[in-house]
């Protein structure tokens, strides 16, 4: 059975043996292993035990987690590394067997193939961690588009996947216009940010002054132009009331 | 709008059994591909649940036009109808396998990804759980239409980790989410206006192992079928020693209307008094 090994200032101050599929590291007293120091946060990392391999994972902790001297986020261990919170060090140590076999190496080594972490501990502690700032997680952002026109429209937020511009009592987004097509325009949410395309009907539109045929990906502060109505784009950030 | 679509597995130089899965329905434009796990044929038949329970449950709520919040689980507001459906026919897939896994020693544990694509009229639907992958090819662009949960890939959006860093990470295989390892599962969807010309390529982490999205534009700019493009990308993998199954899934879209001529017919009076004028003021010129 693979054991970790908590040291300050080179002193030894216990062994955990591992027992458990995943075990967790902090503040909070209901951590597998306890460290009581301001520098830890209060769920700062967590190992994992996945296929016979051991994975240590940076709870989105203040102050980070260092292995063998290198900061990582999540990390495979190796026998003998060395994994560093504030100031103390915990030392990992494999089994014999793991040690001969694995080697820290990835002879037998089934990383290749897919596997499943374990999130529902990691989702339920940083729901708990809550009060602390979080550094490394990034507000969520939402689209809005802001008319610069008279159509009384003001400033509208892109809720939906797919937004859809023009005359149809079924638009997110109602413009008025004679030559104004049923869907005019979509804006979509996609992986890599938003994205507006041209729809149909006989008025063009235009994205900072050129006429878009296709699709483009918007940026903030875009000026869209459809026939006579004209609206910014710009991302905030989203509130969660 | 047409459609032309193909679908093609191999599994690979390494593997003994193929426990990816795919679906190829032209009849309601519903496209997918899982990439199964577990030991002893159970990755095999996660996979094959998901690919059969999704095409079962959509194809019955779009027939019946059953009201989103008639579903399985709360309708996603930000979604259409349609976007909808496929949400809630995930979740059932995953509800199923779930309980599967749970009751059934030899299935305790198998899980599958998922990705899957909906071709409706006037709007794309592209959804997944896992890191089996879609591809959007639009004017000589690749863009990813799925988005990867994996460790690896969570750290490169939390920008603590660069997509290099990401793709080539031991940890690269380790995934956050997938299908049957929870009650619950979230999926990640995506609506879109379907464009002529758009080219779908969905895929299992067999191939996206082993080639960038650079690559994989170009092999698909150079094919005009979409059977000899899922050939080209499997033999691409093959080459580079196909370590794990390798799943394609091709969908090429062409003459989609973008109803430029429609809004005449809207519009009514108006225009249409216009142009019976026109033709009046030609007549009245002998013309």
């Amino acid at each position: 059975m693979a054991k970790l090994i908590l040291a300050f200032n080179k002193q030894v101050i216990k062994e955990y043996p591992f027992t458990k599929d995943s075990i967790t590291m902090g503040r909070q007293e209901d951590n597998s292993i306890v460290i009581d120091n301001p520098a830890v946060s209060g769920y700062h990392a967590k190992i994992d035990k996945v296929g016979g391999e051991y994975i240590l994972t940076d709870l989105q902790s203040t102050n980070g987690i260092f292995v063998n001297d290198e900061k990582v986020v999540s990390h495979k261990l190796s026998h003998g590394d060395n994994i560093v919170i504030g100031k103390h060090v915990i030392l990992f140590v494999a089994t014999e067997k793991e040690e001969i076999e694995g080697g820290g190496k990835d002879k037998n080594l089934p990383l290749d193939k897919t596997m499943l972490l374990d999130t529902t501990k990691q989702r339920e502690l940083l729901a708990k961690q809550k009060g602390e700032p979080l550094t490394t997680k990034l507000p969520e952002k939402i689209g809005v588009i802001s008319f610069l026109d008279d159509s009384g429209h003001g400033d509208i937020e892109l809720r939906k996947k797919l937004t859809k511009i023009g005359k149809a009592e079924t638009s997110e987004v109602r413009l008025s216009g004679l030559l104004m097509g049923a869907t005019a325009a979509t804006i979509s949410r996609r992986p890599a940010g938003y994205a507006i395309s041209f729809a149909g009907g006989m008025t063009k539109l235009k994205v900072n002054g050129a006429v878009v045929k296709d699709s483009v990906p918007l940026n903030d502060f875009d000026t869209i132009e459809l026939g006579s109505h004209k609206f910014q784009f710009y991302r905030k950030e989203l509130r969660i009331s | 709008m047409q459609i032309k679509s193909s679908g093609m597995t191999d599994v690979g130089l390494q593997r003994e059994g193929n426990e990816d899965s795919f679906s190829v329905q032209d009849a309601f434009g519903l496209y997918m591909v899982a990439d199964g796990m577990g030991g002893h044929q159970a990755g095999e038949v996660a996979s094959r649940v998901a690919v059969e329970m999704i095409n079962e449950s959509f194809s019955k709520w779009s027939k019946d036009h059953v009201p989103p919040d008639e579903i399985f689980g709360f309708p996603d507001d930000s979604l259409s109808r349609e976007g909808n459906y496929i949400l809630g026919s995930i979740r059932l897939a995953n509800r199923v396998i779930y309980e599967m896994a749970c009751e059934y020693e030899q299935y305790n544990g198998m899980g599958t990804t998922i990705v899957s694509l909906l071709v409706g009229s006037g709007l794309i639907v592209a959804a997944n759980v896992g890191d089996s992958r879609m591809y959007l090819v639009r004017d000589n662009r690749i863009e990813r239409m799925s988005k990867d949960h994996t460790i690896v890939a969570e750290h490169a959006e939390m920008g603590v980790m660069t997509e290099e860093e990401a793709a080539r990470s031991p940890l690269r295989h380790i995934l956050t989410r997938s299908l049957g390892s929870s009650e619950n599962v979230d999926a990640e969807v995506f609506e879109i206006e379907p464009s002529s010309e758009d080219r779908f390529i969905l895929c299992s982490d067999g191939l996206t192992d082993l080639a960038t999205d650079e690559e994989i534009l170009k092999v698909a700019q150079k094919e005009t079928d979409p059977q000899r493009l899922c050939r080209r990308l499997i033999d691409l993998a093959l080459e580079r020693g196909a370590h794990d199954n390798t799943t394609v899934v091709t969908v090429f879209l062409d003459q989609v209307e973008k109803k430029r001529g429609t809004s005449f017919g809207t519009l009514g009076g108006l225009v249409a008094d216009t142009l019976n004028g026109v033709g009046r003021i030609k007549r009245r010129f002998g013309l």
